[in-house]
């Protein structure tokens, strides 16, 4: 059997923000230095050289991670399953739980208010998510009108925009802040490694990269089970 | 004021030398799989809804580009994928002819709805259909035909995935039971352990262990001492990749995606054009069933690509070199340098210039010059 083609550079989708903060010891872990400045918000740099010889680094927002993936434009990437779930790109596979970047995708509204779904065939929602709304909403029989937002959502039912959003909830405290209870929690969220499904069976380097960051996985939980 | 020559999404005109490349890639598969003794056949574009998807063993899944007929009221669609209707030709019009039955066909289809990662919705599609057996040696020279046409088309590093689309079910009826066999399924599209972790299916993590080149693959399946129909799966992929020592192999047992009519196997070819990886399968083939009226059915392989992405990739298949005939340059030198295999592009006024025409050889009289 002639041997599988050899491998091209691989780039890996980091998002910016709290998940590069938790996904960078992952990655030292799995032998995986990006360039300092890759964690320097201020730096314009978008693109970043690593210690893993044939791998770069994109810093790109969260759902774009998902996209440059997708699209094969980087093989690897880190990504909450809520973008993956909200994509439902059958062209990622995400086999890795990298216990990171860990909130709820939750609906919410002001303190005060009871939602009454059952009595509901149509809610007006703000969200970043309106494909996981759509759906939540519509598998209890509601049609959700949802108003696509990019930030700010708990403004949303204050303004008079929409009466309900559907957004991350970590620990709670912007909600109360801003007034807003959790009614319901869509799904429990945490950054997966995901990878692009054409490059996973055709560039050797891609399962040898996932086998390297699952161990570094193990090796944190073990570290912090001891 | 009309639009600017705008067209409907997922449509576009080609242009030289793109629809040139379209063209011979597609004469240049036909040509491969006709010299494998595969007898050409041309269904219409446009059929009876209700006909298109009922000739192969389960629903092909497409969104069908549909309308009424204008002059009685039926329901009409486009072709989605040609393979459904060589089914029919096979299951009736040649229904009697002795099998094994090769049929080759090529052509346009379209579906009502691209994907996000490619919108394209007219396609130009060729393949090949062996109708009368799904056995291996019918599966091995099916797939070896594929690649033969896709190295003719200029495609290099080929690789070929076996998949076993039956395979994850066969084991959550017999031999891994499980609550919700689709849940586990899908949890196996995405390769997501974490969720198998939540179905209760941890063991299925074995199967995505396993995902990887054919022979290793194929050791790490018969480990698992899996019995019954599962077993006997494993076992024919193994023969079939004994008959393909010279084809780089991969198998991964869980893949689904785009086998949604196929049998006990499926193979998808990936590749490159130059430099370039190819981004999505070059090529996609496998068993299936086609059923005849009374409800009978007959094993099947086959498999069918689509050109437009090879050709968007820069491969141009054979074309032939431009030569410049300027004005007053007698018939027969153009008739001699055609039957040589040039293309003649001949002058028209003593404006016309070879650079304009793209024309990078000239006649000069007495001999073609570059």
């Amino acid at each position: 059997m002639p041997p599988l083609p050899p491998d091209p550079p691989l780039v890996l989708a980091l998002p910016k923000g709290r998940i590069l903060a938790e996904a960078l010891p992952l990655l030292a872990r799995a032998g995986i230095r990006p360039d300092p400045a890759v964690a320097d918000e201020a730096s314009r740099a978008l693109r970043f050289g690593t210690s893993r010889a044939g791998l770069e680094v994109i810093r790109v927002r969260s759902f774009d991670a998902a996209t440059f993936v997708a699209f094969g434009a980087a093989q690897l990437g880190v990504v909450g399953n809520d973008v993956v779930a909200e994509f439902g790109y059958s062209e990622l596979y995400a086999p890795l739980d990298l216990g990171i970047g860990r909130c709820r995708l939750s609906l919410a509204g002001p303190a005060g208010r009871a939602v009454e779904l059952a009595t509901r065939s149509h809610v007006r929602v703000a969200t970043k998510y309106p494909a996981l709304a759509k759906a939540w909403f519509a598998a209890r029989g509601i049609q959700a009108e949802c108003i696509r937002l990019s930030g700010a959502m708990e403004l949303a039912p204050a303004m008079g925009l929409a009466p309900l959003i559907v957004d991350l909830v970590s620990t709670g405290r912007t909600l109360a802040e801003n007034g807003l209870v959790e009614h319901a929690v869509l799904l429990e969220v945490t950054s997966r490694l995901v990878v692009n499904r054409v490059a996973m069976k055709t560039n050797p380097a891609v399962g040898a990269l996932v086998d390297a960051v699952a161990a570094a996985v193990a090796g944190a939980r073990a570290a912090e089970a001891a | 004021m009309p639009r600017p020559a705008l067209l409907p999404e997922g449509f576009r005109d080609r242009l030289p030398p793109e629809a040139e490349a379209v063209a011979s890639l597609l004469r240049t598969v036909l040509d491969t799989v006709r010299m494998h003794g595969y007898l050409r056949v041309q269904p219409p574009i446009a059929e009876f809804e209700a006909e298109l998807g009922r000739w192969l063993g389960k629903p092909g899944g497409a969104r069908l580009f549909r309308s009424t007929d204008p002059a009685t009221g039926e329901g009409l669609a486009l072709r989605p994928d040609m393979t459904g209707q060589v089914a029919r030709i096979a299951a009736t019009r040649l229904g009697s002819e002795p099998r094994p039955l090769r049929l080759a066909y090529g052509g346009t289809t379209v579906r009502a709805r691209g994907t996000e990662i490619d919108p394209a919705r007219e396609r130009t599609q060729a393949g090949a259909e062996l109708i009368g057996s799904d056995g291996v040696a019918a599966c091995v020279e099916v797939i070896g035909v594929a690649v033969e046409a896709l190295t003719a088309c200029g495609v290099e590093a080929i690789t070929v995935e076996l998949v076993l689309p039956g395979l994850v079910e066969a084991l959550a009826r017999e031999t891994w039971p499980v609550a919700d066999a689709e849940a586990v399924a899908a949890a196996l599209d995405g390769k997501d352990r974490a969720a198998l972790a939540s179905l209760g299916a941890d063991r299925y993590a074995a199967l995505l262990d396993a995902a990887g080149p054919a022979a290793r693959a194929l050791d790490a399946l018969e480990a698992l001492g899996l019995g019954g129909e599962p077993a006997d799966q494993i076992a024919r992929a193994r023969e079939v990749c004994r008959g393909l020592e010279d084809v780089a192999l991969r198998l991964d047992p869980t893949e689904r995606h785009g086998f949604a009519f196929q049998s006990w196997l499926g193979f998808a070819l990936f590749g490159k054009a130059g430099e370039t990886t190819l981004g999505q399968e070059v090529g996609r083939g496998g068993t299936y069933a086609v059923v005849r009226n009374d409800g009978s059915a007959e094993p099947a392989v086959g498999f069918s690509l689509y050109v437009d992405p090879l050709a968007e990739a820069g491969l141009a298949g054979a074309a032939p070199r431009r030569v410049f005939l300027p004005l007053g340059t007698p018939p027969e030198v153009g008739r001699r340098l055609r039957a040589e295999g040039l293309a003649t592009v001949a002058a028209l006024s003593p404006e016309d210039r070879a650079d304009r025409l793209d024309c990078p050889l000239v006649w000069d009289g007495a001999q073609v010059v570059g």
